[in-house]
């Protein structure tokens, strides 16, 4: 098929893994669905540590589901992105330890607090669940199929974490102002995570051409704020001065792009900000660590295989 | 022996038989949290994405067996704080099997603990079927049906980790560190209270007939492995096998406190007095 | 030789399972199961996989992820905060409730 073809047939799950499709589909397509199966596993990095500090035993056991899911959803992406041809699982998986493979710029920041984990678990999370909705008409099957999949549990994670944001907004006076002090820190990066404005985003066009993306960066983020902004003012937080987000007569949100650090967005989507090394690098030393197990599996395998093919001859 | 058929509910216990049935479910409840907390390091860190969906699922397992029997301590009037967020980490009664650390990587450590403790576990919930304490009864089958899983899953991997040099070596190294603190499952918490709980029928066989079992069962599938059982002589365990912190005592390594302060870390950041709940009560079920 | 077949009927749909065919090979499978299951029912793509290469876990044995409760997965436990504010939030919930009451159907129905 050509790339003209493509963009002809290209609707909703088109294109499956039987489908002759041009190499510039397969490579956007990858870039795209790696990155997404990326920060699932490096965002549930971020969240882990809160399965051991969760201040209850549920809150403990939601946060072990909610992580354990992160990494479902990362196996079916790697798979949906694998079915494309360009690179298997495990070149993806050690380009992630590598410092190479790319992720959302909000898993690049650390988490250290409880009073934080609404910014990811509510926020982020809802955030990510407004785009994810819309790739269920992707074109690639395979990547669509992962997302009702993924759609399918994420409700859970948002309201988990609405759950405990809003715990820590009716808790005591400390617990509020951390909650405000997160919500400062967190926003910015919030707003950013759709990225730069369409004009300066460059995989764009093609992506929305050949069907793979359905929403603009503008559209998924203004979509974002009218949902989550009176949430926000519900439970009591103050949203910081800047970025200034101003309100169109219609009712959408303009953020002034300006106030925010796009040098820093862009060192982070580069991988070379401070937080990115530490993050990187533990998914480096742990994936190593455990090295041996995999060979121990893939000797397994090999023997297995070479057992059944000498049955079979 | 002469086991009392049915202790009353737990209102109307005798000072003694409440005291035994506390004991027993300490002994169950700790030992089940502690190593649902330890397996829960293995989240994001598992050698594939599989395999760290399964040990997560057996970590939320663990828990919510723990969340069971604490919750059957509650009756006696002690709030989930008092229970884990509140008490005093020398008053835990695990055994220290489940407190140690997993080193970096030893996914060995991890499905050799697994085993060492599902086959105890498997032995433990046999004994709690027919209890004289009803709230028990009525939850060992959840529990049980749980734990089919946990035993195929360790045995599963430890077939496939010694088929090769590096990994039979590396569960030969496991076993050596842990299997000590294995023994000290059987221990316990206080000689006088075990008596009672095995003469008023709470559990059906002592930890001693228990612990022999146990050997029987892992000690050769262990050694058809072609791994060596750490025991001083053959299948009978002495006081010199045992490591010098048995835990049921009270008795706990460094590690355990230091566990203990960092899963507590949030509860008392925040100055909670109480531990918040999203799930029903079991017995609204 | 029993061949599995599974029907996807629209592109863009899974393949389920719609039956079997004996056949002596993969060619000879893909040949009578056109006809077999594709003949009537809307169909896009079969695929067809030998029986024996078929691994099974059933309710007999296995719990599928758990038979205490664990309540804490489903997006209804969070009862104190509402759904409807997003669709898409709103949508998962459905499928989680219907996801969860055949669940319930399937679980009791297996221990009567």
């Amino acid at each position: 098929m050509d790339l003209e073809t493509v963009k002809e047939r290209a609707g909703p799950r088109a294109f499956s893994p039987k489908d002759d499709l041009p190499v510039e589909y397969r490579e956007a397509a990858t870039r795209m669905i790696q990155f997404h199966a990326n920060s699932e596993i490096m965002g549930a990095y971020l969240e882990r540590p809160f399965i051991r500090q969760a201040p209850s035993l549920d809150r403990k056991l939601a946060f072990s589901a909610k992580v354990q899911d992160e990494i479902g959803h990362g196996q079916l992406l790697y798979r949906a992105a694998e079915s494309l041809g360009v690179k298997t699982r495990d070149e993806m998986l050690d380009e992630l330890a590598n410092g190479e493979g790319k992720f959302l710029n909000c898993f690049h920041y650390p988490m250290k607090k409880w009073t934080e984990t609404p910014m990811i678990g509510f926020f982020v999370d809802g955030a990510a669940m407004r785009r994810q909705a819309t790739l269920k008409r992707s074109s690639w099957e395979p990547y669509a199929h992962a997302m009702d999949k993924i759609c399918f549990e994420e409700g859970f994670h948002v309201k988990h974490g609405e759950d405990i944001l809003r715990e820590l907004a009716t808790g005591s006076r400390k617990e509020q102002e951390m909650l405000q002090e997160a919500f400062d820190e967190w926003w910015p990066r919030i707003i950013q995570f759709f990225g730069p404005t369409d004009d300066k985003s460059t995989h764009h066009d093609f992506s929305s051409e050949v069907g793979l993306k359905m929403m603009s960066n503008d559209e998924l983020r203004n979509a974002f704020l009218t949902a989550y902004i009176p949430k926000a003012e519900k439970y009591g937080l103050e949203i910081p001065d800047e970025p200034r987000i101003e309100k169109r007569d219609d009712g959408s949100y303009k953020v002034v792009e300006d106030d925010l650090d796009w040098e820093e967005f862009f060192t982070v989507a580069k991988n070379s900000y401070e937080g990115s090394d530490i993050q990187i690098g533990k998914r480096h030393d742990t994936q190593e660590a455990v090295e041996w197990v995999r060979n121990v599996l893939d000797q397994h395998e090999q023997a297995a295989t070479g057992a059944a093919q000498t049955a079979a001859d | 022996m002469s086991a009392i058929d049915h202790l009353s509910g737990p209102a109307d216990l005798e000072e003694d038989e409440r005291q035994a049935v506390e004991t027993l479910l300490y002994r169950l409840a700790d030992d089940e949290f502690v190593l649902a907390e330890r397996y829960t390091e293995w989240q994001v860190r598992s050698p594939t994405l599989e395999s760290d969906l399964a040990l997560s699922n057996i970590a939320q397992d663990e828990l919510g067996h723990a969340r069971l029997w604490y919750d059957l301590l509650e009756d006696f009037g002690y709030e989930e704080a008092d229970l884990i967020w509140e008490r005093d980490p020398a008053d835990f009664r695990h055994a220290t099997l489940v407190e140690l650390p997993f080193e970096g990587g030893d996914w060995a450590d991890a499905i050799v603990r697994s085993y060492l403790y599902d086959e105890a576990e498997h032995l433990r919930l046999e004994a709690l079927e027919e209890s004289s304490y009803p709230r028990i009864v009525d939850r060992v089958g959840k529990v049980q049906a749980e734990e089919r899983y946990h035993r195929e899953h360790a045995t599963n991997w430890l077939e496939r980790l010694a088929e090769t040099d590096e990994g039979r070596a590396r569960l030969q190294t496991a076993l050596d560190r842990v299997f000590p603190h294995a023994l000290t499952l059987f221990e316990a918490v206080d000689p006088d209270v075990e008596r009672r709980i095995d003469e008023y029928g709470i559990r059906t066989r002592s930890l001693e007939d228990m612990g022999e079992q146990w050997l029987e069962t892992v000690v050769p599938f262990l050694e058809s492995l072609g791994l060596e059982v750490p025991l001083s002589s053959d299948r009978t365990v002495t006081a010199e096998d045992l490591p010098s912190h048995v835990g049921r005592d009270g008795s706990h390594t460094d590690d355990w406190f230091d566990l203990h302060d960092d899963f507590t870390h949030t509860y008392r950041e925040l100055g909670r007095d109480s531990a918040d709940r999203i799930m029903p009560d079991p017995d609204d079920q | 030789m029993i061949w599995e077949v599974f029907r996807q009927e629209k592109p863009g749909e899974y393949h389920t399972h719609c039956g079997n065919v004996h056949a002596p090979d993969a060619d000879m499978a893909k040949l009578f199961a056109e006809v077999q299951h594709g003949r009537r029912k809307p169909t896009n793509s079969l695929w067809v996989v030998p029986q024996r290469e078929v691994g099974e876990v059933d309710a007999e044995e296995a719990t599928f992820g758990g038979s205490t409760d664990k309540s804490y997965r489903w997006a209804m436990t969070y009862n104190r905060v509402d759904e409807s504010f997003a669709e898409e939030v709103a949508d998962s919930q459905r499928e989680q409730e219907t996801a969860d009451r055949e669940r319930e159907e399937v679980t009791s129905g297996g221990s009567a």
